[in-house]
């Protein structure tokens, strides 16, 4: 009768083992990593934003501003591929170059549209919004890395702005406090102030006009590396 | 010997005739007949006269429930063996055991299961995403419209609408 007792006893622990085990394995399914990644170059907020389409369902971020940096929590195998792509962000800073076209845009009967020929790429967009006739001010191109301020003057108008970070997921690059002044009597008088995402390689033509008017102040932007 | 007519002619309820008696134990058809006209004709025939057991009907009943004794102690002891607690334990254990194979098995495969997302987390996490080109703009009294475009059109137009632009644009 004790030996039966013993083997049921060492049946028991074992069983008690193997149960063990299996919510070990189990709970190592579906366990997670957690891991802090420091910012040299970047911010840790746009870092978030960049990983934040690859976390999965459990995962999670963590911003700490005042380290510059992210604790990541998520599964084992994902957060592999969340530390590629944070060692592929944090990199210096990229120069990108800014071209800028200041048009003056209004609305003609249709013998009087005109379009000089350096607005020729944008001219039939425009036109379907009915402005026909164009007139350049001016135009300018400007290098600046990220994070740098950028100025230009076009004649009689000046705009000051922030290079801002680059966006892998939407190969774009952010125009910080974009501000629009114009030379009034000597004094600048300002216009407007706007922060754009503009797609590299991509014109961006913003128009600028008041509710049912005839006339627009258009800036034609192309952003390159 | 009485005949069966004779018998059926004399008998009656309640009889002791010694003749009838000896008639019905060697006759079955007239002890039917007899026994429709009396049912306990058949036991008077069998000689119950002597009725007391012998040794007499205190002594018979003492034997009649020491039998019973008897028979209730073979019921007793053959009566099937309740399981053993060691024998239970080794039965729950086997069960644990298999309840335990079997989540393993189904854990595993959850396990598997839950990669999915995963993968489809990954997969969209490569395609672009698309921002609006204008982020913010300090105006209260503007009306901001991107004009719809082909995703691949290489031209966007974005119209702000705002009063409190100078006139003279």
């Amino acid at each position: 009768m004790k030996r039966f007792t013993t083997i049921v006893l060492t049946l028991l622990l074992v069983t008690v083992s193997v149960s063990a085990f299996a919510d070990d394995a189990g709970d190592a399914g579906k366990s997670l990593s957690v891991r802090t990644f420091q910012f040299k170059f970047k911010k840790a907020e746009n870092a978030a934003a960049v990983i934040k389409p690859m976390m999965s369902a459990e995962g999670s971020i963590s911003i700490k501003a005042s380290g510059n940096s992210l604790v990541v929590t998520d599964l084992p195998e994902n957060m592999k591929k969340i530390a590629a792509a944070l060692a592929d962000f944090d990199k210096e800073a990229q120069p990108f170059r800014l071209s800028v076209r200041l048009v003056s845009a209004g609305r003609g009967a249709d013998n009087e549209g005109r379009v000089p020929s350096e607005l020729r790429d944008v001219a039939p967009k425009l036109a379907m919004l009915r402005f026909n006739v164009l007139d350049a001010i001016g135009n300018a191109e400007v290098m600046g890395k990220e994070g740098e301020p950028g100025q230009i003057d076009l004649n009689g108008y000046r705009a000051d702005f922030k290079f801002g970070a680059y966006d892998p997921a939407s190969d774009s690059i952010n125009l910080v406090d974009f501000k629009l002044s114009r030379l009034e009597a000597d004094q600048l008088a300002p216009m407007y102030k706007t922060t754009l995402n503009l797609k590299l390689g991509q014109t961006v033509v913003m128009g600028a006009t008041r509710p049912q008017g005839n006339r627009a102040l258009m800036i034609v932007f192309t952003a390159k590396r | 010997m009485m005949s069966c007519d004779t018998f059926r002619n004399t008998f009656h309820a309640a009889t002791e005739d010694p003749a009838l008696l000896a008639h019905l134990r060697t006759c079955d058809r007239c002890l039917d007949f007899a026994a429709n006209v009396d049912p306990d004709v058949m036991f008077r025939a069998l000689g119950g006269e002597d009725l007391v057991p012998p040794g007499g009907v205190e002594a018979f009943v003492d034997d009649v429930m020491r039998q019973v004794r008897v028979r209730g102690a073979e019921n007793v002891v053959t009566a099937p063996r309740p399981v053993s607690w060691t024998r239970r334990l080794a039965v729950a254990a086997s069960f644990a055991v298999t309840v335990t194979a079997a989540t393993f098995v189904y854990r595993s495969d959850v396990s598997k299961v839950t990669m999915a997302p995963i993968a489809r987390a990954q997969i969209k996490a490569q395609t672009l995403t698309t921002k609006p080109i204008v982020e913010t703009y300090e105006s209260d009294k503007a009306t901001i419209v991107e004009v719809p475009a082909d995703p691949n059109d290489t031209v966007k137009i974005v119209m702000v609408f705002d009063e409190n632009l100078p006139a003279d644009l």
